[in-house]
């Protein structure tokens, strides 16, 4: 009974995750091919990108510009679902390749700017709980806040200056080098890790005022026992929810950080298709990124029963029910 | 004489860093409606032989490459910085609070479409959504202001429609349906007013981040072309200057300091405290 009420909520999360992909698919389509008068025709035909009449006819053609926009709609989106995503109109390379190519690097600054993220927010939320009242859990508290309010670029402006230009500890020349990628992630972590540190510390406060806890404490458990064992286990959850969300800002943020610290990797992809208005490129990134970002949330969503069994009990009555 | 405390004339008091940063607001304000008054230099004009100068009694925040004294540029650009952050909320709480009224008030299939075009718009994280936009429309500060202000519109939906839901369901509401209030003036006299007050928070709290995302979309150079003097636009013309730090800091200083004042505010409306 309850695994079969368990699988009906995997099928309905599936089909709602499903429709929202296509309908983010269908969306960025509008945006590019509709609204402002098609700039794939605009683009070919301004005589400064020299394209010449024999070019223009195969692009024309692969896109269907000439057919009517549900036509192209649907071509492009079957072709997505088929690994197709496109031509690039500015290197006339496949996108699907320039996409695997930047993929790697991108994958590594998002993954360890997700540890640095993790290890900072934890850090923070410890010290919010286990420090000196005044002095250590105040600083400790106001650093989220504050560091919510600082431009992601000047993070990593900052970094670059004090350890690279002042230091000397990476140089800018490499910019995949392990210390420059440190860096690197650094710049993009520290504000993800605000986002989890203000949602932690919000909810290990919430559990520290519970009578459960106050039990716990009376029966002589070490603050750090108290922290591992209590607080922090039911404080997660929401953490869970958090990260699912901190992809997006993190796929968003490489822009800027691969930027500044020269990295070739998705967002600098982005960055130059969306100074030579290559659309197909900024279509499928586009799409892949909401793709990705639907795929994680739902895995959080799918994972937060297991993990939770308050849910668990909540979901299995309702199924009874029906 | 001395025993007797005089009542307080203001009921409300104000917390001093919320007097603080009303200040600090009333400062920029002030920089983007006369900028004039706060600096005689001219911010596109500089003087070549007092380039790349460090911040003195003279030049508060240094010159640039060339010459221009830096606190007359970001003086000058408080108002693309300021208005451009307005329109963004602008657009965010009207689309936003629209969908999440209709939403909430209206439930049944609406409520599901409006669901899923909220999912959508959370789907497709919001800088590339706003790099998106622009590449379309074009390079300019008033289309990443709207691109940014697009990318707000979810969770303006959200926060509207469960504050109408709460407030829908709330006893004096339903007395007001009751003694024979049509739908609509329920809608507009009673769930709308008293949604207020979170959607307001959440509108000031969205003008300090809105200024942050279009700095950085300024940053990336999607907005007006130099020699505007955007806030975000300052910095990335600066950081070519990596001896000259306060081209980089000061400017972003100014960002950082505006933003914490409205991040306050924001809080204070929302807490009272």
């Amino acid at each position: 009974m309850k695994a079969r009420s368990y699988l009906g909520f995997l099928l309905r999360r599936l089909v709602q995750a499903l429709v929202v992909v296509v309908l983010s698919y269908t969306a960025t389509f509008l945006i590019i091919n509709v609204l402002p008068g098609d700039p794939i025709t605009n683009m070919l035909l301004d005589p400064d990108n020299g394209f010449s009449q024999a070019e223009i006819a195969p692009i024309i053609a692969y896109y269907g510009l000439d057919r009517p926009v549900p036509e192209q709609l649907w071509n492009s989106f079957s072709r997505f679902v088929t690994g197709d995503l496109g031509i690039s109109l500015r290197s006339n390379l496949p996108v699907a390749g320039l996409v695997l190519e930047a993929l790697p690097s991108t994958l590594v600054l998002a993954s360890s700017a997700l540890t640095v993220a993790l290890l900072v927010a934890f850090a923070l939320a410890y010290g919010s709980q286990n420090l000196p009242p005044r002095w250590g859990q105040g600083i400790l508290r106001s650093i989220p806040a504050v560091s919510l309010a600082v431009p992601t670029f000047i993070i990593g402006i900052f970094l670059i200056q004090l350890f690279a230009f002042q230091l000397g500890l990476f140089r800018i020349t490499s910019p995949d080098s392990a210390a420059a990628t440190f860096f690197a992630a650094l710049a993009l972590g520290l504000p993800v890790s605000a986002q989890i540190a203000e949602v932690l510390i919000t909810n290990l406060d919430h559990e520290a005022r519970q009578d459960y806890f106050a039990v716990a404490r009376s029966r002589g458990l070490s603050r750090g026992a108290l922290f591992r064992r209590h607080q922090l286990k039911s404080s997660s959850l929401p953490v869970v929810t958090m990260i699912a969300l901190a992809v997006g800002e993190l796929l968003g943020g490489s822009l800027i950080t691969e930027a500044i610290f020269g990295r070739k990797g998705i967002g600098s992809l982005v960055q130059s298709a969306a100074a030579a208005q290559d659309f197909p490129v900024l279509l499928a990134v586009v799409a892949l990124a909401a793709v990705v970002f639907v795929a994680v949330n739902l895995l959080a969503d799918l994972v937060y029963p297991l993990l939770d069994p308050r849910l668990r009990r909540r979901r299995g009555t309702a199924g009874d029910a029906a | 004489m001395a025993g007797i405390a005089l009542p307080r004339l203001s009921a409300p008091s104000l917390p001093g860093s919320v007097v603080l940063s009303f200040l600090v607001l009333a400062v920029v304000l002030a920089w983007s409606l006369f900028p004039g008054l706060f600096t005689q230099f001219d911010p596109y004009v500089g003087d070549t032989s007092q380039k790349l100068l460090p911040p003195s009694l003279r030049y508060w925040f240094g010159t640039d490459h060339l010459g221009r004294d830096l606190l007359a540029r970001v003086v000058h650009g408080t108002w693309a910085s300021v208005t451009s952050a307005a329109l963004a909320v602008a657009v965010g709480l009207l689309a936003g609070g629209l969908i999440g009224l209709l939403a909430g008030f209206l439930g049944g299939w609406v409520d599901t479409v409006m669901a899923r075009l909220v999912d959508v718009l959370l789907a497709i994280p919001n800088f590339l959504l706003a790099v998106l936009i622009v590449s379309a429309f074009g390079f300019e500060t008033t289309n990443i202001a709207i691109a940014t202000g697009v990318s707000s519109v979810a969770v303006f939906a959200r926060v509207m429609r469960s504050e109408v839901l709460k407030t829908g369901s709330a006893v004096f509401v339903e007395a007001s349906g009751l003694l024979g209030g049509s739908r609509w003036h329920v809608l507009l006299r009673h769930v709308l007013p008293n949604s207020s007050r979170s959607v307001l928070a959440l509108a000031v709290l969205h003008f300090g981040t809105s200024i942050l995302t279009i700095a950085g979309l300024a940053f990336l150079g999607y907005g007006d072309p130099p020699p505007a003097a955007d806030w975000g636009l300052l910095v990335a013309s600066g950081k070519d200057y990596p001896s000259s730090p306060w081209l980089v800091f000061l400017p972003a200083g100014v960002i950082v300091v505006t933003v914490l004042a409205v991040n306050r505010i924001s809080r204070w409306i929302r807490h009272d405290d």
